[in-house]
């Protein structure tokens, strides 16, 4: 059944048809309308689970692992300041094994305080020993969300997965999206088994236990890092079922209009639909220009990555993240990736924008474009750009006047 | 020894040295075995962490020889000084240790000449002090000053005064610990790296899976004074003293009467303190053990 | 959702009822004389197996290092703040499973948070009064050995006035005053609250039994004399806690129903100087020269306290 959903309503869709045993919970904007659907459902009979509300995401996050670690099939939900409140425990509930699924509508990070999308806190967790997964359209949700659970409860990875969902540009948009029947979701997605990491009378464990020592703290750390690159393998063979019986398919990297392309735009979330539009448009110009999108980004898939831009002339990575004094993580990620490989790309530009909600609009695509063609051409490395326009300055700078902000400048400028 | 190390580490400095001192901390408690290393060099010193080829091994109580995490015999070369404080000679710990170096004993005894409870770690400290043979008198007892700094000046003092007697009393060996060169890049072993293979969680997370592990531990390592049950005149009332023990290492027997899990038993003797008859003693664990090997080489 | 045989156990009225033999296995780290392990000893006992334990961080924290560990039951390891956090993913996972009919009654488990007084009066607090409000169905356990002991003692909300720790080393010693965590609790009318302590065997054995018994959040809130801590010697753990009950410094008392009842009222009570000066943590206020005034100071409230009791 195809229907019009929001990505906040299609990734409440994927915990129901998921069949979820429990959802712990903390409203947080612009998560909060997954946790509202999911209560009304368990509220109506609709979804058998229990919602708990929690006292703050860092009991949420913990009340998670532990259910999980019972046995239970769990999802929950969260953004922003919350995942970061919670952050100590997503490493330390991955470190368990405890698989679950989170769902992380990203929105920027304090300070200054907005409500608005970007995903510094998503990147926040990169470390955090999560599988991560992005998606682009109110579809993906749902479906990345199915798939995330076959990955977390993996025998061979056994991680909690975070799915990634922009704020207002997905959890507030509408869009058309295939509802599968709950019977189809079941031939992919088989009930929890949680082996021997589960708690029961006739079977004591002591889980999450401390180490003495380097040696069996690198084993158990390393086992996490050799479990999560098992979740590539896990996802493609996740997503060929998904696709046999839904008939869509999804790989760790999403490539669009890339096989002659010899520019390429990279970029994560979803915003990289809009560089599809623009893709589009400078094909229809002529332009070479394709779309590389990770839709994982733990474990990084760095071998599809290389293959997806082997050959091409330069590429413009897009960053919605900053990390201070650095630049733009993606683009670090993906330097990392290409290194000294044969056929690597020699000219990849850096730009960040897209912070806090700004939007990238098609004339910025374009010229990101032309950017890096001449940085292909001349020989010459441009410094990262942060995008941001003569007129949102003076916009700002009127801003500041009513804030009484004096500029040194002018001060100085005055005898 | 957190102490010791820290002492010597500043007799060491004051007398013109570069210097590292450290303690290990593990996971364990108050009487728990711990270790401290010290080092020292004229030039400025890179290495860090614990030391694998030790020139000098200072241990305090000779109980540690038996606790495999204590590591006493960790890196002993032909070259490394092994000092024991022990009541038994240098002979019999050379063997028993299979020591390839000089072997020299610190006579353990409860007492020191002040007459107070022995100062193992002042003693330790003066001993290695002088086997270093670097070390001036007076940077000793400076060091201990300052070290000690907290303590009450009467506590101090004699902790002054027992590691100063000692170094006295280990001038024949002054400059025993000579050091030893470097080793030469070929004869250091290469690491065995392995391509660690990915396990199942079953097998890779941090879970025990079965319960009561915590036996495999030898508590009654830590132990320096032994509880005595005279079952004579025990009246069997275990709820007394085999109740409240904290380390569940006083064992009832079919009859009733409170048996000492040595292997446990950490020497709290809330049992001696709480037995309403007085029929638990305290007795200095290496009397204890004395009396046994006794007993055995009788039998 | 627990099965009910568990809850039925025999009444415990004497001392000689009480196990001979813990449960909890020897081989702990923790320090020789340990207030807390003895506390929890006892409890274990009337627990029984069937018991998972949701630890914060502390010093009980290293009874579990891999690979050994002293439970016959469960244990889970959470975090400093989080640990009635876990106990509720814990509970609700157990309640859903079985209620789904993929957990048989027999397997279910008795959750019980242990923590320390640093975790319980302090950093779990938030995690705390949810589980509270949410009225879920656990046993919470506090060994409040009145500072961060697994840190060096530093002092925590549960430190009592003028003691010196590893961060009040000053002449006066900890400047606050202990919080009132039994009242705290008591405030979100809960199942169970109750004091007790390693001391009085018998008393915490009845009230972890009592406990058990009942269904919703349940407090047993244990005061636990540290030799490292407190500095005295590991001889003297029972005594000091007998000492703290009959100077009445640590009363021992329930809350069942919106009344507390004390289990035991010390006849006369001794001065609280005789508690006092076994510590080394107050030897301040005795040498070199007696710091009258905060002995009155402290003797005062403990009068206070119990003169309102007794009105």
């Amino acid at each position: 059944m195809r229907r019009l959903l929001t990505g906040n309503g299609a990734a409440a869709w994927g915990a129901r048809l998921a069949e979820v045993d429990y959802i712990p919970a903390f409203p947080i904007t612009p998560q909060t309308e997954i946790i509202e659907r999911l209560a009304e459902w368990v509220d109506r009979g609709e979804l058998n689970g229990r919602l708990v509300t929690l006292d703050s995401e860092h009991s949420m996050i913990t009340a998670a692992g532990a259910a999980a670690a019972t046995g239970a099939r769990v999802f929950t939900a969260t953004s922003s300041q919350g995942l970061l409140y919670g952050m100590e425990m997503l490493y330390t509930v991955s470190g368990w094994r405890a698989p679950f699924v989170l769902a992380n509508v990203s929105r920027g990070l304090a300070s200054p305080l907005t409500l608005e999308p970007d995903h510094n806190d998503v990147l926040a967790a990169r470390d955090s020993g999560f599988i991560q997964l992005h998606a682009a359209t109110c579809q993906e949700v749902l479906d990345l969300t199915l798939l995330a659970y076959r990955i977390a409860e993996d025998r061979r990875v056994r991680l909690p997965v975070l799915v990634n969902l922009d704020g207002f540009y997905l959890s507030f948009t509408r869009e058309p999206v295939e509802l599968p029947e709950p019977e189809q979701v079941r031939r992919v997605l088989p009930p929890f088994e949680p082996s021997t990491l589960r708690f029961r009378a006739s079977a004591p464990v002591s889980q999450a236990v401390a180490v003495l020592g380097g040696g069996p703290y690198s084993y158990f750390r390393y086992e996490m890092h050799l479990a999560a690159t098992q979740a590539l393998v896990a996802f493609q063979q996740a997503a060929e079922d998904f696709a046999q019986v839904f008939g869509r398919s999804y790989a760790s990297v999403e490539r669009y209009r890339c096989d002659d392309a010899q520019y390429a735009f990279v970029m994560m979330g979803s915003f990289a639909t809009k560089a599809k539009e623009a893709v589009d448009r400078l094909r229809d110009e002529g332009e070479a220009v394709g779309l590389v999108r990770p839709r994982m980004v733990r474990p990084w898939p760095e071998e599809e990555l290389r293959a997806a831009l082997s050959g091409m002339r330069g590429v413009a990575v897009i960053d919605q993240n900053l990390s201070t004094g650095k630049g733009g993580v993606l683009h670090s990620e993906l330097c990392s990736a290409l290194y000294g490989q044969p056929d690597a790309p020699p000219v990849l530009t850096s730009f960040i924008g897209g912070l806090g909600g700004r939007d990238i609009d098609a004339a910025e695509l374009f010229e990101i474009l032309r950017v890096t063609k001449r940085a292909v051409e001349t020989g010459e490395r441009p410094p990262p750009r942060l995008l941001y326009t003569e007129h949102e300055l003076k916009e700002m700078r009127k801003l500041q006047a009513i804030a009484a902000v004096e500029h040194p400048a002018e001060e100085e400028a005055t005898p | 020894m957190k102490t010791a190390s820290r002492i010597l580490g500043t007799a060491l400095f004051l007398d013109g040295f570069e210097v590292q001192d450290a303690p290990r901390y593990g996971a364990e408690r108050r009487g728990a075995p711990i270790f401290a290393y010290v080092r020292a060099d004229s030039r400025e010193i890179h290495e860090r962490g614990i030391i694998d080829r030790p020139d000098l091994v200072v241990v305090a109580d000779d109980s540690l020889c038996q606790v495999p995490a204590a590591g006493v015999r960790l890196g002993l070369s032909a070259q490394t000084v092994v000092l024991i404080r022990s009541r038994e000679d240098a002979a019999t710990w050379r063997e028993r240790l299979r020591v390839p170096g000089p072997m020299l004993v610190l006579p353990a005894s409860s007492t020191d000449d002040d007459g107070g409870e022995s100062l193992l770690g002042a003693e330790c400290v003066g001993a290695a002090a002088r086997l270093l043979g670097v070390v001036t008198r007076d940077s000793l007892k400076a060091a201990t000053g300052q070290e000690l700094e907290r303590l009450p000046e009467e506590v101090r003092a004699r902790n002054v005064r027992a590691a100063l007697r000692v170094f006295d009393g280990h001038a024949d060996h002054a400059g025993i610990v000579t050091g030893q060169p470097t080793l030469p890049l070929a004869a250091q072993e290469p690491p065995r790296w392995i391509d660690l293979q990915v396990e199942s969680a079953d097998v890779a997370a941090p879970t025990i899976h079965a319960g009561g592990t915590s036996v495999q531990v030898r508590t009654g390592l830590w132990r320096t004074m032994r509880p005595v049950v005279d079952h004579e005149r025990c009246h069997r009332c275990h709820w007394m003293c085999a109740l409240p023990c904290p380390d569940n290492a006083l064992l009832v027997d079919d009859a009733g009467y409170p048996r000492v899990d040595l292997d446990h038993c950490k020497g709290c003797m809330i049992c001696v303190a709480q037995c309403p008859f007085h029929v638990i003693h305290a007795v200095p664990e290496h009397e204890a053990q004395t009396a046994e090997r006794a007993e055995a080489g009788d039998a | 959702m627990r099965p009910e045989g568990q809850r039925d156990d025999k009444p415990i009225r004497k001392l000689k009822q009480l196990p001979a033999r813990h449960i909890m296995a020897s081989g702990t780290p923790m320090c020789a004389g340990c207030g807390g392990l003895e506390a929890i000893n006892e409890a274990y006992d009337v627990l029984g197996e069937n018991t998972i334990f949701v630890n914060a961080a502390g010093c009980m924290t290293l009874l579990s290092i891999y690979p050994y560990t002293p439970f016959r039951g469960s244990w889970l390891y959470t975090a400093m703040a989080a640990a009635p956090a876990g106990a509720q993913g814990v509970r609700d996972a157990l309640d859903v499973l079985a209620a789904k009919g993929k957990l048989d009654r027999d397997e279910d488990l008795e959750v019980v948070v242990l923590t320390g007084d640093g975790s319980a009066y302090g950093m779990g607090l938030s995690a705390t009064s949810g589980a509270l409000e949410r009225d879920l169905d656990f046993l919470y356990i506090c060994y409040d050995n009145e500072g961060y002991g697994n840190t060096g003692h530093q002092y925590s909300g549960a430190t009592p006035h003028a003691a010196r720790t590893a961060t009040s080393r000053g002449e006066h010693g900890f400047g606050g005053y202990k919080k009132d965590l039994f009242s705290i609790w008591a405030a979100h009318r809960p199942a169970y609250v109750a004091t007790a302590l390693a001391a009085e065997p018998l008393d915490l054995a009845k009230k972890v039994q009592k406990a058990k018994q009942l269904k919703g959040p349940r407090l047993i809130l244990a005061l636990s004399p540290c030799p490292t801590g407190w500095d005295f010697e590991p001889r003297d753990a029972l005594e000091m806690g007998r000492l703290a009950v009959e100077t009445g410094v640590w009363p021992l008392k329930e809350y069942v129903d919106g009344v507390v009842t004390h289990t035991k009222v010390p006849k006369t009570r001794l001065p609280v100087e005789r508690y006092l000066g076994r510590q080394g943590r107050f030897r301040h206020l005795f040498e070199p020269e007696r710091d009258t005034g905060q002995l009155d100071e402290i003797q005062a409230r403990v009068d206070a306290y119990w003169d309102a009791i007794e009105r």
